[in-house]
C-alpha cells in the first residue's frame, strides 16, 4: 500500500521532470533555423528587456518599456503591438536583420531574481543582447554575469550604481546613462560657491543608491574646499525620522537630502516639525527632490530649493518635444507624462545606443561589441544631451541643475525652472573616482580638498520656456 | 518512506536514477535554473518541513539561518565584496556550517520556549532581524552584495557546465532526505514526535521538553546552512535581498505546498515553485486587463491557493487522498483505509494532519 503510494509520489516527479523537458525542447527547433539564417542576409537579432515589475520600483515597469520600444518604433520602423507598452513592438528592423524582442523580463529589485531572469532570457530564451536591468544592485549583478558570458551583449537599463562599470569593467557591458553620482554633478559648486556653504551635513537612505548619489556631492563640494562635519544615514524605509533628524548639527551652512520615495516626505514634514520652516538656502535635495510626487505632497515648502538630474522636464528644445510626442502618440497621455523620468528616458538611449551600435555592425552580432564603443547618441537619439562612452563604456553626458519655483501652470503644485546644464559629465568627476577608490559606502568617499571637476566654473546657464 | 521496507528504497533509488539523467536529456539551463534551484530550495524546506512535521514548530527563521551560512561562507572565500577572508572553500565550508547551526542552536533556546503563533512570531523576528544586520553592517554584505564567490573545486564553473553542482546538489538533497528520516525513527526524534503530540506528558515522564526542542531545531539550523551553502554556490553570489521576507515567504509557500507533514513534499513543493516562477512569467493568458505575463504572481498566486485549499496536506497529501478515494470506489482494488489505523505509529501524515 505504501509502496504504491510512492509510486505514485514517483511519477509525479517524473512526470512535472516530462512537462519541464517539453517546455525546454520547444525552444530549441525555433533556435536553429534563426542561427542558420543569421548567418546569410536577414536574420533575426533576439533582445531581451529586463526591467522591475515587482518591488519598489515595480510601477515603473511600463514607463521603462515604452523608453524602449520608442527607440525601436522611431529608429528600427517598428510598430506598438498594442495599447499597453507590454503588449511588444513589431516589424522592428535594423540592418535587414530583424528585431526581435523575446521577452519582457520582470525582476523584483533584488539581485538574485535579476539574475534569474536574465538567465532566462539569455539561456533559455538564447536572446543575443539584454537591455536592462533597472536598478543599482541587478546592474552590479548582471554586469557580474556579463563578464561570464563574453559573447552576449549587456546594456544597463537605467541601474545607477557607479561600480557596474568602473569597478566590474565587464568589456561587454555599456551604460548610455550616466550614474547616480554624475546626477549630482553642479550641486557641491553651487552649495559652495552660491550658497555659500563652508560646511554642510549629509543625510540620505542606508544603501548602495543613495551612497553612490552622494559620493557625487561630496566629490564635487569638498574638492572645491567644502567639509562636511556629519553623515547621518537611516533605514531605507524608515518611518519616523525624528532620532536622525536630532543628529542633524545646527552648526553647519546646509544640508543635502538624499533620503527618496515616500520616505523623503516623510522627512521633509517631520524636519518642519522639529526645526521648523525648511530654509531652501540651507538644503538641497538629489534627485528625488523634484518627483512629482514629493512636489504635490511637500513642494510648497520646497519652493526654492535646488537639485539635479539627467533630464529637465521643462526643456523647450524640439528634440526634447519630439521623444514625448513620439511616447503620446504610441502609448497616450500617462505613459508620455512619464517621459522626463529618468525610468523611461534611461531605456529610451538604451535602445537607441543598441540599434545605432547594430547599424555600425551591419547588423552582424558579432561585430557589436565593437561598433558600441564608438556610438554616440546625438540629437533625436538623446534630446537631453548627447552622449559618448568612456573607456569602461560608461556614458559621459549632461546633468542639469533646477530649481524648485511657484506654481506656473495653474496645477497647484510647484514647477521646476532649470537653469544650468553642465555638459560632458564624466564618471570619475575629473580623477576622484577610480576603479581603485574605496567602495562607497558610509564614510566614503572621504571629504578631500583635491582638483576640482572639470565643470566647476564652466557650466552653461540655461532658461527654458521665457 | 525509508523505515517501510524495501520497496520504499527501490523507489527511492528509481527517482534518484531519473534525476540522474536530467543533464542528458534537459538543456543546461532548465538543470540549472529549474532543477538545481529545485534542489536546494527542497533542502531549505526540508529543514522547515522536519521541524513543523516530528516537532510541530513552523519556523520561520529557516531563511535567515541558511542566509547566516550563505553569508559566512561569502565572507570567509574569496570575492568581491565583503570580508574577503580568502580561505580555502572547505574550511569556508565547515565555518559557515558551524557558525549558522550555532546561531541556529541560540535561536533555538530562545524559540523553543514558545509555541504555536508566538513560535511563529519569534522566528520571524529572527529572520527580520538576520536580514536588517546584513543590510546595515555593509562590510559584511558589500556594496551591491558580495559578488563571485570562490566556489569548491568539486561544482566545477556552473556557468559553464551546470552538471557538476547539479550532482552535488542531488547528492546532498538525498542525504539530507535520508538522513532526517533516520532521525525521526531514532530515540531522539521519537521523543519529539512525543513532545509534538503531548508536551505535558512528557515532561512528566522526564524529559526536558526545552532542550529537546532546542536541540531539533539546531539540527533543522544545520540542514538550512546545508541549503545556504547550496544557495550561494548555485548563485555565486549573495546580499541581503537574497535573504529578504519575500523569500522566507517563498520558502514556507513551498513547504505548505508540498505538504507540512512528509519530508518529500519539501522537493516536490520546491520543483512545483520553480517551474511555475519561471515559465508563468511566459504562459500566463492574457485576459483583458486583468491577467497577463506582467500578472504572472496571480496565476502563482492561484494555483498555490487550489492546492492548499483542495488538500491541507499540500500535493503529497493531494495524492493520498486520491488514492484513497480511488480505492474506496472500486471494491475489489484495495481495503478502504481507516484514516487513523493506516498511520502507523510516529507517522506524521496522520497525527499531523487532524
Amino acid at each position: 500500500m505504501r509502496a504504491r503510494k510512492l509510486l505514485a509520489l514517483g511519477s509525479a516527479v517524473v512526470a512535472l521532470g516530462l512537462v519541464g523537458a517539453c517546455g525546454g525542447d520547444d525552444d530549441e527547433p525555433s533556435n536553429e533555423p534563426a542561427a542558420d539564417a543569421t548567418a546569410e542576409a536577414g536574420g533575426t537579432i533576439k533582445v531581451g528587456f529586463l526591467s522591475d515589475c515587482e518591488g519598489a520600483f515595480g510601477s515603473f515597469f511600463e514607463p521603462t518599456i515604452a523608453g524602449f520600444n520608442l527607440g525601436l518604433i522611431k529608429n528600427a520602423g517598428g510598430t506598438a503591438g498594442g495599447e499597453k507598452p507590454s503588449d511588444g513592438v513589431t516589424g522592428a528592423k535594423v540592418a535587414g536583420k530583424d528585431i526581435e524582442v523575446v521577452g519582457y523580463g520582470c525582476a523584483d529589485g533584488t539581485a538574485d531574481k535579476a539574475i534569474e531572469e536574465t538567465r532566462r532570457l539569455m539561456e533559455q530564451e538564447d536572446a543575443d543582447v539584454l537591455v536592462g536591468p533597472l536598478s543599482g544592485d541587478e546592474g552590479i549583478a548582471v554586469a557580474n554575469y556579463a563578464k561570464e558570458h563574453p559573447d552576449k551583449t549587456f546594456i544597463n537599463g537605467i541601474a545607477g550604481a557607479q561600480d557596474s562599470t568602473l569597478k566590474v569593467q565587464a568589456p561587454n557591458f555599456y551604460r548610455f546613462h550616466p550614474d547616480g553620482a554624475q546626477w549630482s554633478a553642479g550641486l557641491g559648486d553651487y552649495a559652495f560657491n552660491e550658497l555659500g556653504w563652508k560646511k554642510a551635513a549629509i543625510i540620505g537612505d542606508d544603501y548602495s543608491f543613495p551612497y553612490t548619489s552622494l559620493a557625487g556631492f561630496v566629490a564635487e563640494y569638498c574638492a572645491i574646499g567644502g567639509q562636511i562635519p556629519k553623515r547621518v544615514w537611516a533605514p531605507l524605509g524608515e518611518k519616523d525620522y525624528s532620532s536622525f533628524i536630532s543628529q542633524i548639527p545646527k552648526d553647519v551652512d546646509g544640508l543635502y537630502v538624499g533620503i527618496g520615495g515616500s520616505g523623503l516626505i516623510t522627512f521633509l514634514k517631520q524636519y518642519q516639525e522639529q526645526r521648523g520652516k525648511i530654509d531652501t538656502q540651507k538644503m538641497m535635495g538629489n534627485i528625488f527632490w523634484d518627483d512629482p510626487l514629493v512636489l504635490k505632497e511637500v513642494g510648497k515648502s520646497l519652493v526654492g530649493g535646488i537639485t539635479s538630474g539627467m533630464t529637465a522636464a521643462d526643456a523647450d528644445n524640439p528634440e526634447v518635444a519630439t521623444y514625448i510626442d513620439g511616447l503620446k502618440t504610441a502609448y497616450g497621455e500617462e505613459i508620455s507624462g512619464t517621459g522626463p523620468s529618468v525610468f523611461t528616458y534611461g531605456y529610451y538611449t538604451a535602445a537607441n545606443g543598441l540599434i545605432r551600435g547594430l547599424e555600425a555592425a551591419e547588423g552582424d552580432v558579432a561585430k557589436l561589441q565593437e561598433s558600441l564603443t564608438s556610438v554616440e547618441l546625438t540629437g533625436d537619439d538623446a534630446p537631453w544631451g548627447d552622449v559618448t562612452l568612456d573607456d569602461n563604456r560608461q556614458a559621459i553626458s549632461s546633468v542639469y541643475v533646477k530649481k524648485i519655483v511657484p506654481d506656473k501652470t495653474g496645477d497647484g503644485v510647484p514647477d521646476v525652472e532649470t537653469f544650468r546644464k553642465i555638459n560632458d559629465v564624466d564618471q570619475t568627476f575629473g580623477g576622484f573616482f577610480s576603479p581603485d577608490s574605496p567602495e562607497l559606502s558610509r564614510s566614503n568617499p572621504k571629504c578631500e580638498k583635491s582638483d576640482a571637476p572639470p565643470w566647476v566654473g564652466n557650466a552653461e546657464e540655461v532658461s527654458f520656456g521665457q | 518512506m525509508i523505515a517501510h521496507g524495501r520497496n520504499a528504497w527501490l523507489l527511492l533509488a528509481a527517482v534518484v536514477l531519473v534525476a540522474a539523467l536530467a543533464p542528458f536529456v534537459f538543456s543546461e539551463f532548465f538543470v540549472s535554473v529549474i532543477l538545481t534551484k529545485a534542489l536546494w530550495l527542497g533542502v531549505a524546506a526540508a529543514s522547515l518541513t522536519f521541524l513543523s512535521a516530528y516537532g510541530g514548530m513552523v519556523s520561520l527563521a529557516q531563511v535567515g539561518i541558511y542566509g547566516v551560512a550563505g553569508m559566512a561562507y561569502a565572507n570567509l572565500v574569496l570575492a568581491d565584496g565583503g570580508n574577503a577572508a580568502a580561505w580555502a572553500p572547505w574550511p569556508a565550508v565547515l565555518g559557515a556550517l558551524l557558525i549558522a547551526t550555532a546561531v541556529g542552536l541560540g535561536f533555538g533556546a530562545i524559540a523553543s520556549r514558545s509555541e504555536g503563533i508566538y513560535f511563529l512570531m519569534i522566528t520571524l523576528a529572527f529572520s527580520v532581524l538576520i536580514f536588517y544586520f546584513f543590510s546595515q553592517v555593509t562590510s559584511l554584505s558589500g556594496f551591491g552584495g558580495v559578488n563571485n564567490l570562490d566556489l569548491p573545486g568539486l561544482v566545477g564553473e556552473p556557468v559553464q557546465d551546470p552538471a557538476p553542482l547539479y550532482y552535488t546538489t542531488l547528492v546532498v538533497s538525498v542525504l539530507v532526505f535520508v538522513g532526517l528520516r533516520y532521525a525521526s525513527r531514532t530515540p531522539f526524534g521519537l521523543a519529539l514526535q512525543g513532545l509534538r503530540d503531548e508536551p505535558a506528558r512528557m515532561r512528566a515522564l522526564g524529559f526536558d521538553v526545552t532542550r529537546h526542542r532546542m536541540l531539533a531545531f539546531g539540527l533543522a539550523a544545520f540542514v538550512a546552512a546545508i541549503a545556504g551553502l547550496l544557495s550561494v554556490w548555485y548563485n555565486r553570489r549573495i546580499s541581503p535581498g537574497s535573504i529578504n521576507l519575500a523569500q522566507t515567504i517563498d520558502v514556507l509557500i513551498i513547504a505548505v505546498v508540498g505538504g507540512l507533514y512528509r519530508l518529500e513534499g519539501a522537493w516536490v513543493g520546491a520543483l512545483v515553485y520553480a517551474l511555475l516562477d519561471n515559465y508563468s512569467r511566459e504562459y500566463t493568458p492574457e485576459i483583458g486587463n486583468v491577467l497577463g505575463p506582467g500578472r504572472f504572481n496571480t496565476v502563482i498566486g492561484i494555483v498555490f491557493l487550489v492546492i492548499v485549499l483542495l488538500s491541507p496536506g499540500g500535493l503529497v497529501g493531494l495524492w493520498e487522498s486520491g488514492r484513497e478515494r480511488l480505492a474506496r470506489r472500486r471494491p475489489g482494488g484495495g481495503s478502504p483505509r481507516n484514516a487513523v489505523g493506516a498511520g502507523s505509529e510516529g507517522d506524521p501524515a496522520t497525527s499531523g494532519a487532524n
